[in-house]
């Protein structure tokens, strides 16, 4: 009887319990550790978290952290590591990758694999402990088949008591931070159009904004945000205008170029909060390199956009390359800085460093050009550009076709062609790290040149999901790498650290101490000011995403994915005969002193 | 004695049902596709990484893969290209010891160079590379536009992958409006 009526007893309290769980649930009160656009919003007074993609709204993957630094930083020890899972393929691709961005807030860290599983990992106690896995079963075939460059995905946003992710097959997931159940999820991209998502989603006020892939099959690209509060999409800006609106006097052709002119939006953008600007890059024209295919400017291509937060309208737009015949698309990431000018003066810039080799410094309150110079060491398609537009010096606003360089362009009469940089670009998606202290900005770069071989396209051979590309890469000449840091008060070249492979990852940038990695297995850091090597540890498998650093328990860590995937060993490994050896794998590691 | 009779019994019984298991798991052997095994090479070799799982391949991000769809190769030049490769080319080649101890196009791997193809991921027996063969002569060699019926073929029933071939009519002219009908 006894043991019965205690059993009631603690029914009932567990019964109770449970209802006023609910009512929680229900009333959905702030907690302390919610993510609330106020705490994204002042971010930098969380130095020991990492809550957004880039660190922060202004994209500078800067931390201001410096347990670890440039007189300690050769103790930099493994404190932990964990398998991850997601290497198996899909689609035309044989594995999966890890180009992810770990996030991290108040000693839990998230990070996904290739296809988008999400993973709490509790940091504390020097150990990392797995807390939940979210698979949303990413349907492999489906979005592995129109996936150009990779099983990809660059890591989550957190959100409420939410985690916020995408899946390549086109799906924005919502998971409670706590249990890792899926809340709710909206489908944002279309597979069936050659739409895939492999970006991590920006949180802006209580919106996800989401970019696209699919250049590479004829999309017409797009940024698209959804409130999280009603799961419903707020507005969605093509990057390609419809026509008869502005801009669309740029596809100049008769056969609807525009409705499959590319343009896609897979890297994360930032966000400047005193003008409610978001300021994102967009991709390639396809296809890429049939240009005579697509006459005109082919706006908004290759450009940087600023875009309402609210509404999505766009505000500016600055373009690089015009009717790009190369595939030097300007999907990377704009850096916020704000840099002394005349007369005591403060300019507002955006620094982007485009896969057309050259770094550029933008208004960022008007789009005006301000400077621009070659951060690769080589660049064959333009001799330069145009001191007072930042255009290619070739470039010739009357000319339906541009030919730039035309010796070494690819176009319907110089079908075969060897181009500098390469059509991977001097920078592709890994992103630059800029240390507002040093005014450095430090850039991730691909040393390369690559042959096009054009192929002339008709509107018949435009297939949903079949590439439309007008030719192919290949990779007859090696390619190498750096960090290079540019002063950005002057404008000018200040460092170089070269490596013998390209650099597939990306940058962290801490007081005195640039962090990257290698995709022959090597995590690397590098003194800001000489860019001399100080640290440097065999992770063993290839680096193919940013490193990034946390506090927990007031102790700092450096965090990275490690994992080569993306498009380098099936499209570009010819260039780097050395990484064939480099296997599939899929680890976290975790340093500290 | 009776119980010397009843285990012939049983056991005729048992014989008798083996037989039938037997015989039925064999005539729904029959009644399957004999290509089947070279689908499974098809899609073990990653052959649809470069060709897709249409086999018409095309430009792209890779180069280009031959269609296999408008191929003219007979059953002998398709092995021998699988075996080999395509010197000069991105097609690898499958064979164990290909241009070493088996000479391709009558080259070693001195004769063929720079030409020298890469090795495929996986090698093949004789075996799974005519059965790859007799896949893509059944299936893919001189077929029209993909279909429906061959995408779930391949893939099954369990992905969207094949969605966009569902309305796809050879009459052609109505697009759909992803209305369920």
């Amino acid at each position: 009887m006894k043991t019965f009526a205690r059993r009631r007893l603690s029914l009932q309290v567990a019964m109770f319990a449970s209802v006023a769980a609910a009512a929680l649930i229900a009333s959905a009160p702030a907690r302390a550790d919610d993510v609330t656009p106020e705490r994204l919003l002042n971010s930098a007074k969380e130095p020991g978290n990492w809550l957004l993609h880039h660190q922060n709204y202004s994209a500078t993957r800067f931390s201001t952290l410096s347990e670890i630094n440039k007189d300690n930083v050769k103790n930099l020890k493994v404190a932990w590591t964990m398998q991850l899972g997601g290497v198996e393929g899909g689609g035309i691709w044989t594995h999966g990758g890890l180009e992810g961005t770990p996030i991290v807030d108040n000693g839990f860290m998230y990070v996904t694999d290739g296809w988008g599983s999400v993973y709490k990992i509790d940091a504390h106690g020097g150990k990392g402990v797995l807390l939940w896995k979210m698979d949303p079963k990413t349907d492999h075939d489906w979005a592995g088949a129109v996936a150009c460059c990779g099983v990809d995905n660059r890591g989550v946003a957190l959100w409420g008591n939410l985690v916020i992710s995408h899946t390549l097959d086109g799906r924005l997931i919502a998971t409670n931070k706590d249990t890792g159940q899926v809340a709710w999820q909206r489908q944002v991209a279309d597979p069936n159009k050659g739409e895939v998502i492999t970006g991590a989603p920006l949180i802006v006020k209580n919106m996800a904004i989401t970019g696209v892939a699919g250049a590479e099959y004829g999309i017409r690209g797009w940024i698209a945000a959804t409130d999280l509060n009603t799961q419903k999409e707020v507005w969605r800006t093509y990057t390609i205008p419809g026509k008869g609106e502005p801009g669309s006097d740029t596809w100049k052709d008769s056969q609807n170029a525009a409705a499959s002119g590319g343009g896609s939006t897979w890297v994360t953008g930032s966000y400047d909060p005193a003008t409610n600007t978001l300021i994102w890059g967009v991709g390639n024209p396809g296809p890429d390199w049939d240009n005579a295919y697509r006459p005109g400017d082919n706006l908004y291509t290759d450009s940087s956009l600023a875009l309402d937060a609210d509404t999505g309208k766009i505000k500016w737009h600055y373009q690089h390359t015009p009717n790009d015949p190369y595939d030097y698309d300007s999907v990377a990431e704009n850096v916020l800085a704000d840099v002394p000018g005349a007369n005591g003066s403060t300019t507002k810039i955006a620094l982007e460093a485009d896969r057309n080799g050259f770094a550029y410094a933008i208004d960022r309150t008007n789009g005006k050009f301000l400077w621009g110079l070659p951060f690769v060491k080589k660049v064959t398609w333009t001799k330069g550009l145009d001191p007072e537009t930042g255009k290619p010096a070739e470039y010739d606003p009357n000319k339906q076709v541009q030919t730039y360089n035309a010796s070494v362009t690819p176009s319907r009469t110089n079908k075969v062609t060897d181009i500098c940089p390469g059509n991977m670009g001097g920078k592709n998606w890994p992103p630059t790290a800029y240390n507002p202290q040093l005014k450095l900005w430090y850039i991730p770069v691909i040393e390369s040149c690559n042959r096009i071989t054009v192929e002339e396209m008709t509107k018949d051979k435009l297939k949903p999901r079949e590439f439309w590309t007008g030719g192919g890469p290949s990779q007859p000449v090696k390619i190498t790498g750096s960090i290079t840091a540019i002063d950005v008060t002057t404008g000018k070249i200040a460092g170089k650290f070269e490596t013998p492979f390209p650099n597939l990852g990306g940058i962290l940038a801490t007081p005195d101490l640039v962090f990257s990695g290698q995709p022959s297995g090597e995590v690397q850091a590098v003194d800001a000011k000489t860019m001399q090597k100080l640290w440097e540890f065999n992770t063993g498998g290839g680096v193919n995403a940013p490193p990034m650093t946390f506090s927990v328990d007031g102790k700092q860590y450096i965090a990275i994915l490690v994992g080569l995937g993306g498009a380098w060993d099936k499209w570009f490994i010819d260039a780097t005969p050395e990484l064939k050896r480099m296997q599939p794998g899929s680890m976290l590691y975790v340093f500290a002193l | 004695m009776k119980r010397d009779n009843k285990t012939p019994l049983g056991a005729t019984i048992a014989f008798a049902v083996i037989a039938f298991t037997v015989m039925t798991a064999g005539a729904f052997a029959q009644s399957a596709d004999p290509t089947d095994v070279g689908k499974a090479v098809f899609k073990r070799a990653n052959c649809f990484g470069c060709h897709k799982w249409h086999g018409n391949g095309g430009g792209g991000y890779g180069g280009d893969a031959l269609s296999l769809r408008k191929t003219e190769l007979t059953k002998d030049q398709i092995v021998e290209t699988v075996e080999c490769g395509r010197p000069g080319t991105g097609m690898p080649f499958f064979m164990r010891g290909a241009y070493d101890t088996t000479k391709c196009y009558d080259m070693d791997r001195k004769q063929v160079g720079a030409q020298m193809p890469q090795e495929a991921n996986v090698f093949l027996r004789h075996e799974d590379v005519e059965a790859v063969a007799d896949y893509v002569l059944t299936h893919i060699k001189g077929k029209g536009e993909p279909t429906h019926a061959e995408c779930t073929d391949f893939f099954g029933n369990t992905s969207h992958v094949c969605d966009i071939y569902k309305d796809a009519q050879p009459s052609g002219g109505q697009t759909s409006t992803g209305q369920p009908k």
